[in-house]
């Protein structure tokens, strides 16, 4: 059966035995890698202002992102999804916690290391924006490499093949981004952000400017990538549909997380969100479902 | 800036304040700083001139002054003339790429239902009221400037029978010059705002597109019929320089019109000599950003390239014109030119490439402009480029090769065509002179001397403007980081 409870701050689950801490009998902390979980988060608080205009973006959240899922991250505006993806990302500085990708703690690293680690080992999908519009699409997909003053190997050079064959890129290399529709556009990011085969591609609403069909396309190939190559992916989205593509979906609210819930449908997931807006999540979340895991702060 | 076109209500305190607030915006200050370094060149000129021929008439066995001030005025009016043309091309630029960063701003206004030529007479405004501050400190500044310059000469050389008043009306026709040739190019580089659609201010995601690379048949028509005119010109008078001293006559309308048809066909030169020089550094990530954004907008960097290209070529046409003008001269006079000769025909040189490099002033305050007003623009890229892992070190390379990219081609294409001026120049006055008696043809074949130092002095000039030109947008350029340009 599978162990839909996470970790939550100390009594985070290990994956391959359903049970145990965080901290390990020896008192030898565990790893991203032996949690199976290929980004994480500890007691991660995000702050912005002081005194009486003190926002709490994100208020103490621990989470695991697993590896070779495709994770939702879903929230109202102003939930904290975007904060927590950016820490998670590399891209901004929490106020206090720590954050890992991989087995690498990001938290603390200098702006060089984090700009490298973004390079090599994150990838990027955003909802407009996406690619640098003097470079063709070729150019786009293989600037991970070229930003890493080298060449891909011929692994990497086939995996780009084979996601450009996949994606039906081929007949729009040499394209720019204002000659490709908004579909093309996002397809090409994508192709992009697997290229390097990143521990974890983080996709910022990225269906959020296309048309629902195109919208669609765009999901099936993230689902794709996740199940035929492992890719472990993230996806901060506000869309039920969205969410409903993903393996596993996580809900914020005022900073924390307030539900994680496996595969639902668009309508499941629609009728948590209303219920969590009228108010009434808190009591809903506990009585609601045993795979839905309360946040004990 | 929006104020003063959307009639909301403000209280009268605090109107004044709003309707200058325009002012502050990226672009509007330097081209106040175009403006102003115009107009005290143009007061400079006029006051250093009227007081050498002050002093000359004063000279009891010079006195008759009156050939000499038409031939200075001629003087004034082409060096002005020079320094507002590419003050005009600076600002229109600078005003375009202002309109560029404003499309949603304008986009909305036209939602709401300004008219586009409402909205374009407003940038035209903005364009006077810029030319009227920039005027008015470049005047006060001269001014002063020249009343002690003027007072400190009388002191210092005891010229007692001079007498040089300062503040007189011509004076006056420069700011008004430097004014109306503002608003002028406020207006033609605000043609822009006429396409903007009020749609633009709804969908925005999309970075407009190459908006001003827009093919204009007519004009390159024009330019080369201009180009191709004035090489005739040019080769005729210097075929006629081997006869008769009048061949640069003929060589100069040659030399103006060609010149003419390469500034106004920039567009048409320089984006292939920008891929060019582009290509020449390499195939890495930040060389080819920083050769992509030189091209991104072509009639942008091709009309900012071409202000640096004439402050170059006119320098260097100067220095090879004399000194190869020496060189006949000296072979003529049996070996060495005597020094006062030499010592005139120098300093003549000297002075002209200073008032020159005043052009090349400007147009380096509107490459600086150029590009910090393209990092502001891109701001977008660049964070998105920062989440993919652009280094802050990448970052900086990108924007000073971008700023390399331009003087380079500058520089390459200023030199080349200063030497061929130049040349030609000396050619067609010299040719007929007779350096060897006994030989078998009549005239002389002038070959063209490169003078070393006024051309490393150009070449260290323009990696100085290269290095000031990328300080500021660098700046501006690590300061983003990636969360910002994403939220925005």
């Amino acid at each position: 059966m599978r162990v839909i409870l996470e970790m939550y701050e100390d009594a985070s689950v290990d994956r391959r035995t359903g049970y145990g801490r965080l901290h390990s009998v020896e008192g030898m902390e565990l790893t991203s890698t032996d949690l199976g979980l290929t980004a994480r988060v500890q007691h991660l608080t995000k702050t912005y202002g002081s005194g009486e205009g003190e926002v709490h973006a994100l208020d103490d959240v621990s989470v695991g992102i697993r590896r070779g899922e495709f994770t939702a991250i879903m929230g109202p505006s102003g939930s904290g999804k975007s904060t927590l993806m950016h820490i998670m990302a590399g891209l901004d500085a929490p106020s206090s916690g720590s954050a890992w990708i991989g087995d690498t703690e990001i938290t603390g690293l200098s702006d060089h290391d984090l700009t490298i680690l973004r390079r090599r080992r994150v990838g990027f999908v955003f909802q407009a924006f996406n690619l640098v519009p003097t470079l063709h699409a070729w150019g786009n997909i293989l600037l991970p490499f070229d930003l890493d003053g080298r060449r891909p190997t011929a692994l990497e050079k086939a995996r780009v093949d084979g996601l450009v064959e996949s994606l039906g890129l081929g007949s729009r290399l040499s394209h720019r981004p204002h000659e490709l529709s908004g579909g093309q556009q996002q397809r090409v990011a994508i192709a992009r952000a697997l290229a390097t085969a990143p521990d974890l591609v983080f996709a910022d609403e990225p269906t959020g400017n296309l048309d629902s069909r195109s919208g669609r396309e765009v999901l099936a190939l993230l689902r794709t990538a996740c199940r035929e190559h492992g890719q472990s992916i993230a996806m901060v989205t506000h869309d039920a549909v969205a969410a409903a593509y993903a393996d596993r979906v996580l809900f914020l609210g005022d900073g924390r997380i307030v539900a994680d819930k496996p595969r639902q449908t668009a309508e499941e997931l629609s009728a948590f969100m209303l219920a969590t807006e009228l108010g009434a999540a808190s009591v809903a979340t506990s009585a609601g479902s045993d795979t839905t895991a309360e946040m004990s702060a | 800036m929006s104020t003063a076109t959307t009639d909301i209500h403000i209280p009268p305190s605090r109107q004044g304040a709003a309707r200058l607030m325009w002012l502050r915006e990226r672009g509007m200050g330097a081209s106040i700083l175009v403006a102003a370094i115009s107009t005290a060149f143009g007061v400079m000129l006029i006051s250093a001139t009227g007081f050498a021929l002050a002093m000359l008439a004063a000279d009891p066995y010079i006195g008759n002054t009156g050939t000499l001030g038409a031939l200075d005025s001629i003087l004034v009016a082409i060096l002005l003339g020079l320094a507002l043309y590419v003050a005009a091309v600076v600002t229109a630029n600078t005003f375009s790429t202002i309109i560029a960063g404003r499309t949603r701003q304008i986009a909305l206004l036209r939602l709401i239902g300004a008219s586009a030529r409402a909205q374009r007479a407003e940038v035209a405004r903005q364009g006077l009221v810029v030319g009227v501050i920039g005027a008015f400190i470049g005047f006060v500044g001269a001014t002063a400037l020249a009343a002690v310059g003027v007072a400190l000469a009388t002191e210092l050389l005891a010229l007692e029978g001079v007498h040089y008043t300062v503040l007189r009306p011509t004076l006056l026709l420069p700011a008004v010059v430097v004014t109306l040739t503002t608003w002028a190019a406020a207006w033609a580089g605000s043609r822009r705002v006429l396409t903007v659609t009020p749609l633009e201010a709804l969908g925005g995601s999309v970075e407009s597109s190459h908006g001003d690379l827009v093919h204009r048949r007519g004009r390159n028509g024009t330019a080369i019929a201009l180009f191709v005119t004035g090489g005739a010109l040019l080769t005729l008078g210097v075929l006629a320089g081997f006869f008769t001293p009048l061949g640069v006559v003929v060589a100069f309308f040659g030399g103006l019109l060609s010149f003419t048809g390469l500034a106004l066909g920039a567009t048409l030169i320089m984006p292939p000599a920008l891929r060019l020089v582009g290509r020449a550094f390499g195939k890495s990530a930040t060389a080819r950003l920083a050769a992509e954004n030189a091209l991104r907008y072509p009639e942008r960097s091709s009309r900012m390239a071409i202000g640096v290209v004439m402050g170059i070529t006119l320098v260097t046409m100067l220095a090879v014109a004399t000194e190869s003008a020496k060189r006949v001269l000296a072979a003529g006079a049996g070996g060495e030119l005597p020094p006062e000769i030499a010592a005139p025909i120098d300093t003549f040189a000297a002075i002209m490439m200073g008032m020159v490099a005043v052009s090349a002033v400007i147009a380096g305050v509107g490459l600086v402009n150029l590009l910090t007003l393209g990092v502001v623009q891109r701001r977008r890229e660049l964070g998105l480029l920062r989440a993919l892992g652009l280094s802050n070190r990448q970052v900086r390379r990108v924007v000073l090769l971008e700023a390399t990219h331009i003087t380079i081609t500058a520089l390459v294409t200023g030199l080349l065509l200063g030497i061929i001026y130049g040349w030609a120049g000396a050619q067609s006055l010299l040719g007929f002179v007779r350096v060897d008696p006994e030989g078998a043809v009549p005239s002389t074949l002038v070959a063209p001397a490169l003078p070393l130092w006024p051309i490393v002095a150009v070449v260290a000039a323009t990696a100085v403007l290269t290095l000031i030109a990328a300080v500021a947008p660098t700046r501006l350029a690590t300061r983003i980081t990636p969360v910002q340009a994403l939220v925005d």
